[in-house]
């Protein structure tokens, strides 16, 4: 020992620095001998104390009388600059010395944030355990589900299971006081590490934390601490400290397991702890990491050879596939069958082979009405996976009512007034047409394939030319018996007037009709005498009623009539003919 | 390999060097900058003997102090050896150490101490002067050390260990 014994003398009060007791040893001695100039100090500044405490008293009542008189913003902010570095020092003691009180202030602040972060935690959580059951067709997911099933637990407790996966790296026995190591073993592949510093650090922050926290003996022990991945689990012993290094995310019951094996080490030693540097063989078995993993698993069912999973594997996975494959066919099939069956009941057209390739390519034979209404592609491709089919067809005539109403519809071009409609090879025309539509119908229709019988109920429409024309032709039929009498020469005889108004009037209607028929009309004024006189005489007179006729008619607004005389004359008259042309 | 493992606390007021100390004799360095220790910094160290096993130091670097409060006790606890630092260039650290040696026996009564006097490199700055080493000197083992240099660093180690071997 390199003290004296009387190095371990307790304490010495302070005042006993002036009166130094009579057996005070060597080091107190010393103290005399370095202090006796700080003691005359001392003397001094009691009596510079007493004078501060004087002022301070009086400054104390008048500070908060100043500080309510500070006034202006300047001044504030001032006041403000010069206390920010005390009242943050003040914080820093309260929060050593009167942690209790700030806990309090800080609750309802710090209760909101960790229920945030809780719930923040357990949504990363399900999270994980989503991305886990959502994974669950990888490999290792199907290796879980086996495991799962092997074992007759719900797959997600398998998942946590395994998702909650950790290792143990170390594992410290430490006495408790000193924080030396007792015994200290790692996992093998692990890189050696300086385990009494560590030890030490970690007895240190313990104290540290106990201290800090301030709950007295056995209250506020330090019992986890975790640095990134890593996590330490410390159980606390009375004469030592089991501390456990990890990483990932051990279970809870490590934790009263390591607490179990640190009372089991103290139930061996009670008789008192073995010397250091020699541990107890026994603690091996306790302790090893090796040995704190397996215990309580062993309630894991009996895992299978390990041999054994790739081929119930592979052979799951083989009879998957054949599966699929059976099952991608059968509905290949199915969707064939229901394309026939939609190409069956288009009208027009007859379905022969359909050759395919299972959801690659697709060619259907058959026979097609070319009158047949035109095939939607989309129909055809419904449900194909996108194979576009390819249609071989070759053209057939079909008697199939609708493609045969087609078929008429196509060669007959009834106007839209007449319908069209086959029943049974019988072809019904209604409606109305004009005359010349339904001669050509009643001759072709007999002849167009696939009827059998024309049910012709057309009604002829009027042809409004053709009435016309009837007018026209009644017209000059009139024409010719209103005759204009005259008396002697071209001398109009009594009612002329009459009569020419009359022949004014159909003049007038037949240019009208003539256009509506579309036929040429000429007007001609007539002239006629009676049997008395001589020829070139009455020749004459004729020329000349027939003129008188032209002119007047020219001077009721219809001109252009040409003046002809007629041989045999009838009476002493002149009326108009219609000279009407071919029809066109 | 290892004989016994023995734990060993420096002692001593602030920025005399504890650290610095414990960086020479265990990494064989120094840096000017003071980086003041918080709390507790924990090494070791296996210190061969001539003809003797080899001793392992678990070396605790405790904040520098000059008073010795409940975690500071907790600190001392199961310690072997005290090694009582003061600054040769500050007098009133040499009385700090003195005062932490009389606070710590109460914990650990049985440690041997020795006194490391820091700073030898400025031995021209020292306010501690040769009458007071030799006094001390009567008392318990005294080494000038200077981390700066190592001069007597493995030196006061060396006899701590070799103590305590024995
Ligand atoms: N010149 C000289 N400087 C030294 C020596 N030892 C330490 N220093 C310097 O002194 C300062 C404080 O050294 P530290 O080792 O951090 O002191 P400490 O005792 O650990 O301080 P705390 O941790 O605050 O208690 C540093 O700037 C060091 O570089 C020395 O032997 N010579
Ligand atoms: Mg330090």
């Amino acid at each position: 020992m390199g003290t004296s014994g009387s190095g371990q003398s307790p304490i010495a009060p302070a005042d006993s620095v002036a009166r130094p007791a009579p057996d005070a040893g060597p080091l107190e001695r010393l103290r005399e001998l370095l202090l006796a100039p700080e003691v005359r100090a001392l003397v001094e500044v009691r009596g510079r104390l007493a004078d501060l405490e004087a002022s301070q008293q009086a400054l104390a009542r008048r500070l908060p009388g100043a500080l309510e008189a500070l006034q202006g913003e300047a001044e504030t902010r001032r006041m403000a600059a010069a206390l920010s570095a005390p009242v943050a020092q003040a914080l820093g003691t309260a929060v050593r010395t009167r942690r209790q009180l700030l806990v309090d202030a800080l609750f309802p602040v710090i209760g909101p944030l960790i229920r945030k972060s809780i719930a923040e935690a357990l949504r990363n959580l399900v999270a994980d355990l989503n991305a886990a059951i959502e994974s669950s067709f990888t490999l290792r997911g199907l290796k879980w589900r086996i495991e799962a099933w092997r074992a007759g637990v719900p797959y997600a407790e398998v998942v946590l299971k395994h998702r909650l996966a950790y290792r143990i790296d170390h594992v410290f026995l430490i006495e408790r006081a000193s924080g030396r190591v007792l015994w200290h073993a790692a996992a093998p592949e692990l890189a050696a590490l300086d385990a009494d510093a560590i030890a030490g650090m970690l007895t240190a922050l313990g104290d540290f934390v106990q201290d800090s926290v301030g709950a007295g003996e056995g209250g506020g022990n330090l019992e986890s601490a975790t640095v990134g991945e890593h996590l330490v689990w410390i159980a606390s012993g009375p004469a030592a400290n089991l501390a456990c290094f990890m990483r990932g995310a051990p279970p809870e019951r490590l934790r009263s397991r390591l607490q179990e094996r640190l009372e089991e080490v103290h139930a061996r030693c009670a008789d008192g702890w073995p010397e250091q540097g020699r541990p107890l063989p026994e603690w091996d078995g306790l302790l090893q990491p090796s040995a704190l993993l397996s215990a309580g698993d062993a309630a894991a069912p009996a895992t299978p050879p390990a041999r054994l999973w790739p081929w119930i594997l592979l052979l799951g996975l083989t009879a998957c596939g054949l599966v699929a494959w059976l099952l991608g066919n059968h509905v290949w099939d199915t969707r064939i069958q229901a394309l026939r069956a939609r190409l069956a009941a288009q009208p027009g057209m007859i379905v022969g082979a359909i050759d395919s390739r299972p959801w690659r390519s697709l060619t259907v034979h058959g026979l097609i009405d070319p009158d047949a209404p035109p095939l939607d592609a989309g129909v055809v491709a419904a449900g194909l996976g996108g194979v576009v089919p390819t249609l071989a067809l070759d053209g057939y005539v079909s008697t199939d009512d609708a493609v045969v109403a087609r078929r008429a519809a196509r060669l007959l071009a009834p106007p839209a007034t007449v319908t069209l409609g086959v029943q049974q090879g019988v072809l019904r025309l209604e409606g109305s047409a004009p005359g010349a539509w339904l001669a050509a119908a009643r001759e072709r229709a007999g002849w167009i394939a696939g009827v059998a019988r024309v049910d012709l109920a057309v009604q002829p429409q009027a042809d409004p030319a053709a009435a016309a024309l009837l007018e026209l032709r009644g017209l000059a039929r009139e024409l010719e018996d209103i005759e204009v009498p005259f008396t002697e020469g071209d001398a109009p005889g009594p009612g002329a007037d009459a009569q020419l108004a009359a022949i004014v009037e159909r003049a007038r209607r037949a240019r009208v009709l003539a256009g509506q028929a579309g036929v040429d009309l000429v007007l001609e004024s007539v002239g006629s005498n009676d049997e008395t006189g001589g020829v070139e005489i009455n020749r004459r007179v004729r020329a000349q009623r027939a003129q008188w006729l032209a002119t007047a008619l020219a001077a009721r607004g219809i001109d252009g009539v040409r003046s002809t005389d007629v041989g045999s004359g009838r009476h002493r008259s002149a009326w108009l003919r219609l000279a009407i042309g071919d029809v066109p | 390999m290892s004989g016994a493992t023995h734990k060993l606390c420096l002692l001593g007021d602030f920025g005399v060097g504890k650290t610095s100390l414990v960086a020479r004799f265990v990494h064989s360095t120094f840096s000017d900058k003071y980086l003041t220790t918080v709390g507790v910094k924990v090494d070791s160290k296996q210190v061969a003997l001539p003809g003797r096993a080899a001793v392992k130091l678990v070396i605790w670097d405790i904040a520098g102090r000059n008073a010795l409060d409940a975690l500071g006790r907790n600190y001392l606890r199961g310690a072997a050896a005290l090694l009582l630092v003061a600054d040769g260039t500050r007098e009133d650290s040499l009385a700090s150490a003195l005062d932490l040696l009389m606070q710590s026996r109460s914990v650990v009564p049985g440690a041997i101490v020795t006194l490391a006097v820091n700073k030898f490199d400025l031995l021209d700055e020292w306010e501690v002067v040769p009458p007071v080493l030799v006094e001390l000197r009567r008392s318990l083992p005294v080494f000038e050390t200077s981390a700066r240099t190592g001069e007597g660093v493995e030196a006061a180690f060396a006899d701590l260990a070799g103590r305590l071997a024995s």
